[in-house]
């Protein structure tokens, strides 16, 4: 005759009930598919809004004070406004330890009378060659690449501008009001950011043909990722005449509003947590209350109370662990439709993947959901454990 | 005195805050709509409430039309239609997926006429040429929506515009894309460029006009012109 196990015979113990059983795991793995889900939200978000943040090249920007610093306020404004810094600025700000990079940049607009019924403004941005695309190395081309010198008159058009301009690489464009020529050398994939709409131009070339010597309007920085940022911006709002926008500012208050609502909903995840434990401990207690005869021949044939309530023990785990599979597993499955479904909810998404779970997420929450398991099967377990032979067997005959 | 230290500089730190979340939330919702959009750029009028009303006074009301090759006929079609204009559809931004956005013009509940406009490559950049057609497909109306060029004064003219009027796909389908040629010399050919030094822009203009009307004869008339194309058997 074959021996089983003690684990066997809590299995076979919860198959005897087996819907309870299965709606208990049902309710244990709703509630770990949620747990999983958060987390890997708030893994996902976090890691694809830094992703975001990184691939904007610079996280803080120094422009003269009063300056328009994006071409969009810029064409609010009619293409006037704009406030220069000394190319100095560039060193000052290079020298300072948390800078792990800067790149100078230079903006003008020009009106362009055939754009339109009534004419509009066109925004160039130089850009130095030799930093610029280093730090937006993420920055994809469709065709072509970044200027060949320093002095080229060559341009590199963003997606929205090459269509609406209908500029592929090697094509001239003329520039409006200065009636100069430059050659289209690179041709930008469409970003989602206003690089699309941006005519990127080298530095020299644009201070050359718009006649402006050794200044600047705008200076990117890349600040070194261990760098405390804040610190750092403090230092920069000391320099004469500057104002600082970061990115940093952006990223920590989209990251409140988002904790915010995580509280909210880890709060949630924590009842349904509750709730399912609450049902595991109902399931069991249930299961123990209709076993008081079985329990107390087993211990009238010699089982001790740590073997009963090792075997209650047994089935609360069981219980457990198998929800936390299937609740991983549905996490897994549903990733996809999650990251969907947040994209639509959230005003703002990164581009990267918004709900990321990975294999430390899953065994993190097997064993959250298990250590549950653990502690919700102490009471019943404790109280078979308890349970007097004689008693039990009485109790039934009497019944 | 350090920023930190400036009185109300929390709240000037609180606005610029603000600010800079203002302009990352306006810049996302214009990436979103970009994402949206992201099939090839069409050719919308600018105004479409004044520019319908002057080039149709007469009009009481307009219907917008949103056509493409590739949602009509796909391949087959896009290949006739390069037929017809006699060059092929080239470079990353004329492809069949093109939105063409086409005007339906009302006088009451009589349709007096069509608004149609394409993009164009020019020698310098993007052209955007609008034509003004009666319901038969002449042309009544000529102009620029937009245009990159060293003689964009004189292609703005009035006069310049003025040699269209009264021309159809009848006229432009004897004229040779390819070749700048009008064979035999017909209506076309009389069009004077008006500065000989930006012939490329001419050109891209001429195949610009052939080429809306093509569109429009295929989408609104029914290819009612059709018949005059010699080198394509249906």
């Amino acid at each position: 005759m074959r021996k089983i196990g003690i684990f066997e015979v809590a299995y076979k113990n919860l198959l005897r009930k087996r819907t309870r059983s299965l709606l208990t795991v049902l309710g244990i793995g709703l509630a770990a598919w949620v747990l999983v889900s958060l987390f890997g939200f708030n893994k996902g978000y976090e890691s694809s809004l830094n992703k975001d943040i990184d691939n904007l090249g610079f996280q803080m920007l120094i422009v003269a004070k009063g300056c328009p610093y994006e071409a969009a306020t810029l064409m609010l404004k009619g293409g006037t406004g704009l406030k220069y810094m000394n190319e100095d600025i560039l060193s000052a700000v290079a020298s300072e330890p948390e800078v792990e990079g800067v790149t100078a940049m230079l903006m003008q607009v020009v009106f362009d009378p055939n754009k339109g019924e009534s004419g509009g403004l066109a925004a160039f941005l130089g850009v130095d060659p030799s930093t610029f695309p280093t730090l937006k190395s993420a920055l994809p081309f469709k065709a072509g690449a970044w200027f060949t010198e320093p002095l080229a008159y060559e341009a590199v058009f963003g997606y929205e501008v090459a269509e609406l301009e209908q500029r592929e690489v090697g094509d001239l464009y003329l520039i409006p009001e200065k009636e100069v020529e430059v050659r289209v050398v690179g041709v930008l994939e469409r970003t989602g950011t206003q690089d699309d709409g941006t005519v990127f131009l080298p530095l020299r070339t644009v201070q050359r043909i718009f006649e402006i010597r050794d200044e600047l309007t705008a200076v990117g920085i890349k600040v070194a990722k261990d760098a405390d940022i804040a610190a750092f911006e403090e230092k920069m709002y000391k320099l004469p005449d500057v104002q600082v926008v970061s990115l940093s500012q952006v990223k920590t208050t989209i990251m409140t509003l988002v904790s915010t609502a995580r509280v909210m909903v880890f709060s949630i995840a924590l009842i349904a947590i509750l709730i399912a434990m609450m049902g595991v401990v109902n399931t069991v207690l249930m299961s123990v209350m209709e076993r008081r005869q079985e329990i107390g021949i087993l211990k009238s044939m010699g089982a001790l109370a740590g073997d009963v309530f090792k075997l209650v023990w047994l089935e609360t785990v069981i219980l457990c662990a198998g929800g936390g599979l299937l609740g991983t597993g549905l996490a897994l499955l549903t990733a996809r439709v999650t990251d969907v479904l947040v994209r639509n909810l959230l005003p703002y998404s990164p581009s990267g993947g918004l709900v990321v779970i990975d294999s430390g997420l899953v065994l993190m929450t097997l064993g959250i959901v298990t250590a549950v398991g653990l502690a919700s099967g102490v009471y019943p377990s404790w109280k078979a454990a308890r349970m007097r032979p004689l008693d039990t067997i009485r109790s039934e005959e009497g019944s | 005195m350090t920023n930190a230290r400036r009185p109300g500089f929390d709240g000037v730190r609180a606005r610029r805050r603000r600010a800079a979340l203002v302009l990352w939330a306006v810049g996302l919702a214009f990436s979103a709509a970009a994402v949206t959009l992201w099939a090839a750029v069409g050719c919308d009028l600018n105004d479409p409430d004044r520019d319908v009303k002057r080039l149709f006074p007469e009009s009481t009301s307009y219907k917008t039309l949103y056509v493409s090759i590739a949602k009509k006929g796909g391949a087959g079609l896009l290949r006739e239609i390069e037929a017809r204009l006699g060059d092929p559809f080239t470079g990353l931004f004329e492809t069949a997926d093109v939105p063409y956005t086409m005007y339906e013009i009302y006088k009451g509940a009589d349709l007096i006429g069509y608004i149609h406009g394409v993009n164009q490559k020019g020698r310098y950049g993007g052209l955007q040429v609008f034509l003004a057609l009666d319901t038969r497909g002449v042309i009544r109306g000529f102009y620029y929506q937009k245009l990159t060029s060293r003689a964009a004064k004189a292609f703005r003219d009035p006069a310049f515009g003025a040699q269209f009027v009264g021309l159809s796909l009848e006229d432009f389908y004897r004229y040779d894309v390819a070749s700048g040629k009008d064979e035999p010399s017909g209506p076309v050919s009389r069009i004077v460029n008006p500065d000989p030094a930006s012939e490329d822009d001419f050109r891209a203009t001429l195949r610009a006009a052939k080429k809306n009307l093509i569109l429009v004869d295929e989408f609104l008339l029914g290819n009612r012109h059709l018949k005059f194309f010699k080198g394509w058997a249906r």
